[in-house]
């Protein structure tokens, strides 16, 4: 057994132009050499005892559970996107891995290859609809992989939220699994997302997140990381017509041996761009996690605004948080900001909350809650935000 | 035997030694004030009681119903019934006041998410605050906003007296609640600190200047210089200090604060 030919041959019923672009990318898997530590990326992320065929059968060809807002705006497409690429080839072939490249690295290319599952949302131009559409990616077994893809395209003026949330009936489940996502953002268009990732303690998780961010285009999008062994996620937003605005949020929260992997990219590609970035974690136990985070002001891109931010809060002396902010500016005429901190729980606040009464464990319970709370209020909607709060303050316990 | 003594307590920072054998002994109905210019230990005296970290007790005890407070987690001691009305409130990002508010007393009565019935109730919250507020020239706009964040020297130092007045300590330390704060505000404080005065209540006031014991006036006045006490006596100590400040023990300082503007 392994992600071979073979293997491809399951993925039956799907057009000719999808088998064609997963041999394609069958074949960059077996061409690319798994990374090493001497590149920048994963130097700090090994992956050396990550061996993919020992998880190579495919749990579900869809398992995805959707649930459609009522009263969906007409034109609106919202189905699996294996079905899609059936039904509207017009719209997801000149799309599908346009933004997370199958040839980024192996394990893109492995995603791209044998992707199931995962959603297709196309909402036509001027669509606006208030009621978030949910996509719920489950795995049930352990052993294999589950490895959803999502499409979402935002015609001009659009206006929607969407959460992606990927669970685990097991949270002691082993496998491979992944999560990514392309968002395309037409002309005005207001789009937020959520991606929370709760896969089980022991798996393995890969994600690409990229949007491309048309003129005017507002973007929110918040990522949520909380399951795995070993996580790694690529969050990145390419602006890409004056005017668009991303506002890029995350929270994670690293226990037991947890490690987790984020590489974040603002990409100023025209000018009058703006885009906010704050990423939040807390570690505790025997956790690492890596951030490293790249701001790109092209040379036309003037006028640009850029802020990049990565807090930690590290709650045992044997956790360690990396944080590694890089900005490449060709263009003078743009404003800039990025800072990192790495850090326990501040023992004057713990004094003052344990002066009243409060203790220990509950005070650093609240200060934990605390140092996320500020960035939760920025979750674009409120079920996200609820859904979020409960899952963090079960998790914080 | 009073309610709280200090016997012989000694404390450093950071390798220097600040309290070099102090004994107090409170008793509750009782109000003292500790007065001393700058660096003679008063702030270390409060954060010692209270169990700051940053403090290293080297000999003596306190002992309050029956046991060592110095041994005992700064939460536990609050839980016992002390409370310390900082100099300094911190502002702590992302809770807000009435969360903490609600989780401290919360604590005090012994509820830990399980026996509903040690639990306040939104109702008695809300009445006990109401009162509270009032004497305090407070309105409840404060509640939802973080601990102490965007607050002014006076609300800090009125919600202070405020956390006091809802978690009904037996032994609250007032450190230097008086400093920066204007007259108006310092009369509000004192009121609601009177308010609380009575039989269940010790008060150890900690000031450097007199005038807040116009308003709160004390039963024993004890001046601390150089990490001991070298005066005792009733409200007379501090009109001793008054006229003359610190200047029998060699300090320049006067005990009379500049006029805040």
């Amino acid at each position: 057994m392994g992600f071979n030919a073979e293997s491809l041959e399951e993925l039956r019923g799907e057009p000719d132009w999808l088998r064609d672009r997963r041999q394609s990318a069958l074949a960059t898997y077996e061409r690319l050499p798994s990374p090493s530590k001497t590149d920048e990326e994963w130097r700090r992320t090994d992956v050396s005892r990550f061996n993919p065929s020992d998880f190579s059968k495919l749990e579900h060809l869809d398992g995805l559970k959707l649930e459609r807002p009522s009263g969906l705006p007409a034109g609106v497409i919202l189905k699996p996107l294996r079905q899609a690429a059936m039904d509207h080839p017009e719209l997801v072939e000149p799309r599908l891995f346009s933004l997370v490249h199958a040839d980024r690295d192996r394990f893109a290319a492995l995603h791209a290859a044998f992707f199931t599952g995962g959603t297709f949302l196309y909402v036509p131009d001027g669509v606006e609809f208030d009621q978030p559409v949910l996509g719920q990616h489950l795995s049930h077994e352990g052993g294999n992989s589950v490895l959803p893809h999502t499409l979402i395209v935002a015609g001009r003026g659009a206006r929607f939220n969407y959460l992606d949330e990927y669970i685990a009936e097991d949270d002691a489940e082993t496998g491979y699994r992944t999560g990514s996502t392309e968002i395309f953002l037409g002309e005005g268009s207001q789009v937020g997302y959520v991606a929370v990732q709760k896969w089980g303690r022991k798996v393995w998780h890969f994600a690409d997140q990229r949007a491309e961010l048309g003129k005017d285009s507002t973007l929110r999008l918040f990522n949520v990381t909380l399951g795995g062994k070993f996580s790694k996620t690529r969050v990145e937003a390419s602006l890409a017509g004056e005017g668009a605005n991303a506002e890029l949020k995350a929270i994670y929260f690293a226990s037991g041996d947890q490690f987790f992997d984020f590489h974040t990219l603002q990409d100023h590609r025209v000018g009058n761009t703006r885009s906010d970035l704050l990423f939040r974690g807390a570690l505790q136990d025997v956790s690492r996690t890596v951030y490293a985070g790249m701001i790109r002001i092209e040379k036309h891109a003037a006028r640009s605004d850029a802020y990049q931010a990565n807090r930690n809060l590290v709650l045992s002396d044997k956790a360690k948080a990396t944080s590694i902010p890089m900005l490449e500016i060709d263009n003078n005429d743009v404003r800039c900001t990025h800072g990192a901190t790495v850090g326990p729980v501040d023992p004057e606040h713990l004094f003052y909350l344990r002066s009243r009464g409060i203790p220990l464990q509950t005070a650093k319970r609240m200060l934990i809650q605390g140092f996320f709370g500020d960035v939760l209020d920025r979750i674009p909607f409120e079920h996200a935000r609820k859904l979020v709060e409960a899952e963090l303050e079960s998790r914080i316990g | 035997m009073a309610d709280f003594e200090i016997k012989d307590l000694r404390a450093s920072v950071e390798g220097r030694e600040i309290l070099k054998g102090v004994s107090l002994a409170i008793s509750r109905g009782e109000v003292h004030a500790v007065m001393g210019p700058n660096g003679s230990g008063k702030s270390t005296l409060s954060h010692t009681l209270m169990g700051h970290p940053g403090y290293t007790v080297d000999g003596g005890s306190v002992i309050f119903k029956g046991q060592n407070v110095l041994e005992l987690e700064p939460d536990e001691r609050a839980r016992l019934g002390m409370f310390l009305a900082f100099q300094y409130p911190v502002v702590v990002p992302g809770i807000s006041m009435a969360n903490f508010l609600r989780t401290a007393m919360n604590s005090k009565r012994g509820y830990d998410g399980k026996d509903k019935s040690k639990q306040v109730t939104p109702k008695e919250f809300r009445g006990l605050l109401k009162g509270e507020l009032e004497v305090l020239h407070m309105d409840d706009s404060f509640l939802p906003r973080y601990i102490n964040d965007g607050f002014s020297g006076g609300e800090k130092k009125r919600a202070e007296i405020l956390q006091m007045a809802m978690l009904k300590p037996e032994i609250a330390i007032l450190d230097e609640t008086d400093s920066g704060l204007d007259i108006d505000s310092i009369k509000f404080v004192a009121e609601a600190v009177n308010r609380m005065r009575g039989p269940e209540l010790g008060i150890l006031i900690i000031t450097h200047y007199t005038r807040i014991l116009e308003f709160i006036k004390p039963d024993f006045v004890h001046v601390l210089v150089d990490g001991k006490f070298v005066l005792s006596g009733g409200p007379e100590v501090a009109e001793r200090l008054e006229k003359t400040g610190y200047a029998e023990w060699g300090k320049e300082e006067t005990a009379q604060p500049e006029e805040v503007a």
